[in-house]
């Protein structure tokens, strides 16, 4: 397993012990599980679904299967905030599809507004998506690597992966063909990958040294 | 499709996590996970590498009811107490709650079809309702019974801390509170000893238990008619 930031491998330490007296049936561990996880969680769910009170009760169905899921954890396998993240991504991402069936949840209907870039501009003044990759970028000391990328390609992956946008709604918000958004998606996931897999030996390299 | 090519499982598994992987395509590749090792290490290699990405959005504090929700369904919090009991720490507390526990797990065993509880069992703490009832008060102690409730509400377990003396042609009826509505009769207790409940089914949004005195055979009403002499809440 490739070894991910260092800050997220040191919370995943603890939150393991958490979790694992949490399958033990132990409800303050768990509380303070939640303490620890539930604001990154909501964050990361709001992003995609941007509706508050649905963001809420995804995150609430995410924990309570948590909590179920808990004793069967394998921390060998992956690690909690991984773990995490990955239920309440997809949580938030079938919720998308749910409110394609109610329109008046659809805050992607603006997207044809002219002038305004909802996704860079709204929420509360939050960092764009295509902000949060070049942080996490040079967070990892990825930017030399990701060099090798057009911003067009940056782009079309960050608002994919944190708005939660499908190929079609990437394609819409750029005003580029379906074809072409859908290999610049796949190009910037393998260069990611790539360049997360060489940061990471270096990760390992630096610390032995 | 040959899902166990790697490049293509690769490829699949990357859409997945990226969250590009979408409607009917999203839901065959989640019925396929299970079967198939090869897209499971790939999925996890994605996770691995892209969900640590995550970790620059700037956290939201969700609102205290969301974790109250949370902390409702999966069974509550273990009843507050009122503050500074002697109960907590006498012996024969304990002694009465372990030997409740063990009760309480062998009738799980019987009882549980599913071999995997999804819920822990709840324990209750039934105080006296009224300080003023004869038959309940005997010096400081306010905590009389304690019921443990089966994570999937089929059973109570519940044990008097105490010997409650009755009058001969007088029982105690347990009851099962909704936040609203009538009570419901869960059955005939025991005042001295463990009884075990499973007549009915303790139902979700139950907010107390209680306990009342009832004639010989139990109220015949549907509710309860005599005083009410132990009362305890579930959860917050």
């Amino acid at each position: 397993m490739p070894p991910p930031s260092q800050d997220w491998s040191e919370r995943s330490r603890d939150l393991s012990r958490l979790l694992s007296r949490a399958g033990l049936g132990d409800r303050a561990a768990f509380a303070t599980f939640y303490e620890r996880t539930s604001s990154h969680l909501l964050a990361v769910v709001l992003r995609i679904n941007r509706d508050r009170s649905q963001a809420e009760d995804i995150l609430q169905e995410v924990y309570v299967s948590v909590w179920r899921a808990a004793q069967g954890f394998d921390a060998a396998q992956s690690q909690p905030l991984t773990w995490l993240t990955s239920i309440a991504r997809n949580r938030a991402i079938d919720s998308l599809r749910r409110a394609q069936t109610q329109p008046q949840f659809d805050s992607r209907s603006h997207a044809n507004d002219e002038d305004s870039d909802v996704y860079d501009d709204k929420a509360d003044h939050a960092p764009g998506p295509l902000e949060l990759l070049s942080q996490a970028s040079d967070a990892r000391a990825l930017g030399d690597c990701m060099a090798v990328l057009s911003a067009s390609q940056r782009q079309s992956v960050a608002l994919a992966f944190y708005d939660g946008l499908s190929h079609a709604e990437v394609a819409e918000h750029m005003r580029q063909p379906l074809g072409t958004v859908k290999s610049w998606v796949r190009r910037a996931l393998m260069s990611l990958k790539t360049c997360l897999e060489r940061a990471s030996h270096s990760d390992v390299s630096a610390s032995r040294s | 499709m040959d899902y166990s090519r790697p490049e293509l499982a690769d490829h699949l598994a990357a859409d997945y996590v990226a969250g590009t992987l979408r409607g009917a395509a999203r839901r065959r590749f989640e019925a396929l996970l299970p079967a198939h090792p090869s897209l499971q290490r790939a999925v996890r290699s994605w996770q691995d590498w892209l969900m640590p990405l995550t970790l620059g959005i700037a956290p939201q504090t969700p609102p205290p009811h969301v974790w109250q929700g949370i902390e409702a369904r999966i069974g509550g919090a273990v009843v507050q107490a009122p503050l500074a009991l002697p109960f907590w720490g006498r012996l024969t507390f304990w002694r009465g709650l372990s030997a409740l526990a063990t009760v309480a797990a062998l009738s799980l065993s019987v009882l549980l079809v599913n071999p995997h509880p999804t819920q822990p069992p709840l324990v209750v703490v039934l105080s006296s309702a009224a300080p003023t009832t004869a038959t309940a008060t005997e010096g400081p102690v306010t905590a009389s019974f304690v019921a443990s409730i089966s994570g999937d509400g089929r059973a109570v377990v519940t044990k008097p801390l105490r010997s409650v003396s009755l009058e001969p042609n007088r029982v105690l009826e347990l009851w099962a509170l909704p936040a609203s509505g009538a009570p419901r009769s869960l059955g005939l207790i025991s005042a001295s000893g463990a009884s075990v409940v499973q007549k009915n089914k303790v139902q979700p949004g139950t907010a107390a238990l209680a306990v009342s005195l009832e004639p010989t055979g139990g109220s015949t009403t549907g509710a309860p008619t005599g005083p009410v002499l132990f009362v305890g809440k579930l959860g917050s």
